[in-house]
């Protein structure tokens, strides 16, 4: 297998835009990351387009505004970690030699509120299967079982939209106070309105290409040292489900997914310098800190309210302003991930840039549990 | 079904079933392994072999988690045109599994993790053709749990 190298990242912001067509969106985010990648589009060999709610070829029609030049476009849909999915996809097609350069791209145009469905009809006519219910679900029983805070949950919002401040392509782009969160509307108890993400629009690209061919084109090589898609064993808690087995103590996807990608790079959690992963709302970002190791079973709220998870701290969490600042649309914000850890390692993130960054690790998580992990290192 | 009437009809087929106590629901559990599945499998998503039989399940569990559920789901739901902040929780039954079911319980402020909760069934609509739609909820063992300041708490559990 060849290693694989991420030669250019590009996104179009994250947020609401009118009329503006998510076929736009995509080329946007495209054209910036082959300007970034700094190398003429005809050279690129295959392309993954992940999105849920763009249709049926978005992925062609997009790349039919860029240029036609033949090459293999595949369309991915795998809700939450559909651009994760695309990003595996392109970096398999030139770590197995079928094509030297590849993109992986993303965009969406979704429909306001909370996301519903994905199970049978009677039980979302019964008054189920809205997604923050088993966000909500999680979060009271990590309460209940670690002492996990209500102050906590106010607090990853609070960090997350601070950092977010700093993005220019997150949607908020605003600090919230520790009140507004702590004050704002109940959703899903203990969840309230600013302690979950909203869906919304935006695109990301990532151009992948050989250690050859990077070298040609950058000194900041930045290695995609994982990507790993993982769907869950039987016997744990997906969104949404009907029942789950009380027998089975299965680890979750995002502690399997983890463990493949700490392997295949060759790395431990002791070893990333940041981490952006998928705070679907305020209780996940807690949950998947320990299920990606950063701290032990139980202590992620703990890790928070230390300052850890800071810019400046000890494992940096979402310098991004995750999903809770950028909002989450699905099929880019496993790619835009990536950008963000690519601009840190890069040394380009600014005013949100963490010291030093040399290792870091992208998480989404999605509905019935796709889940992919990535890691990029310089 | 020996109390249902004619014009009563379930949400789904094979979910629950009446019976002199009451109402059960209806899982599956597998020869090999004994692992239990709710609604019922032909297979066992464990073994993934069609080695399953048909149970009735505990009707009683204990609470496992739970949230309020505040804002009007969207469409397919068709709960009463005048919301109200109804509870979800995951109810853990004897055979090894947690329910995710809608709470019949008024005053939400009651609930708390590890109470015990007994199975209902329960209109939830009626249809185009005037008949009673019924589903399955839990609520506390004993019945609605109602707060001493009943008055107070019937407020509180309306948003303004």
């Amino acid at each position: 297998m060849r290693e694989v190298y991420v030669l250019g990242v590009g996104l179009h912001p994250f947020g609401r835009f009118g009329d503006k067509d998510v076929i736009e969106i995509g080329r946007e985010a495209v054209i910036n990351a082959i300007s970034d990648a700094g190398l003429p589009w005809q050279k690129v060999g295959a392309a993954y387009c992940g999105t849920v709610f763009a249709g049926p070829m978005a992925g062609n029609k997009v790349l039919a505004r860029v240029g036609l030049t033949g090459i293999p476009i595949m369309n991915v849909e795998n809700a939450c970690a559909s651009g994760g999915s695309a990003l595996r996809a392109a970096c398999q097609s030139i770590a197995g030699g079928f094509c030297d350069v590849a993109l992986a791209f993303g965009m969406e145009k979704m429909p306001r509120g909370f996301i519903a469905g994905n199970v049978n009809d009677w039980f979302a006519v019964m008054g189920l299967a809205v997604n923050p219910q088993y966000f909500a679900l999680k979060a009271r029983w990590h309460m209940a079982n670690f002492g996990t805070t209500e102050e906590q949950l106010v607090q990853v919002s609070f960090k997350n939209h601070r950092n977010g401040a700093l993005n220019p392509f997150a949607m908020y782009r605003k600090e919230m106070s520790f009140d507004e969160i702590a004050q704002s509307p109940m959703v899903n108890d203990p969840l309230r309105l600013l302690m979950l993400c909203a869906p919304n629009e935006g695109g990301a690209a990532v151009v992948l290409a050989t250690k050859e061919i990077a070298k040609q084109h950058t000194t900041k090589l930045i290695k995609l040292a994982a990507t790993v898609l993982d769907s869950p064993l039987y016997g744990t808690a997906e969104v949404p489900h009907i029942s789950v087995s009380a027998r089975v103590a299965a680890p979750t996807v995002t502690m399997t997914a983890a463990h493949e990608a700490y392997r295949e790079a060759g790395i431990g959690p002791q070893d990333l310098d940041l981490v952006e992963l998928q705070d679907t709302d305020s209780a996940s970002e807690i949950i998947y800190s320990e299920e990606l190791g950063l701290c032990a079973r139980g202590e992620g709220g703990k890790i928070l309210a230390e300052g850890a998870t800071e810019i400046d701290g000890r494992i940096p969490v979402n310098v991004s302003g995750g999903l809770l600042s950028k909002g989450e649309p699905l099929g880019a914000s496993a790619l835009a991930q990536v950008a963000e850890v690519v601009w840190q390692l890069r040394g380009e993130a600014g005013t949100r840039q963490v010291k030093d960054a040399r290792v870091g690790l992208t998480h989404v998580y999605g509905a019935l549990g796709n889940c992919a992990v990535s890691v990029l290192q310089r | 079904m020996t109390q249902a009437t004619k014009r009563e009809i379930p949400i789904a087929p094979g979910l629950f079933q009446r019976v002199d106590e009451g109402a059960c629901l209806i899982g599956s559990r597998c020869l090999e392994c004994d692992e239990v599945s709710f609604p019922a499998n032909t297979f066992c998503p464990q073994c993934c072999k069609e080695t399953t039989e048909k149970i009735p399940l505990s009707q009683r569990g204990r609470l496992y988690s739970f949230t309020v559920q505040r804002f009007r789901p969207p469409p397919p739901y068709r709960g009463p045109e005048d919301f109200d902040p109804y509870g979800v929780g995951m109810i853990e039954l004897p055979e090894g599994l947690r329910v995710t079911s809608v709470l019949e319980q008024s005053d939400l402020t009651r609930l708390h993790v590890g109470m015990e909760m007994e199975l209902v069934i329960t209109k939830l609509f009626e249809d185009e053709e005037g008949r009673e739609v019924v589903g399955y909820k839990f609520k506390p063992v004993g019945g609605d749990l109602q707060s001493e300041e009943s008055t107070s708490s019937k407020e509180g559990r309306r948003r303004p």
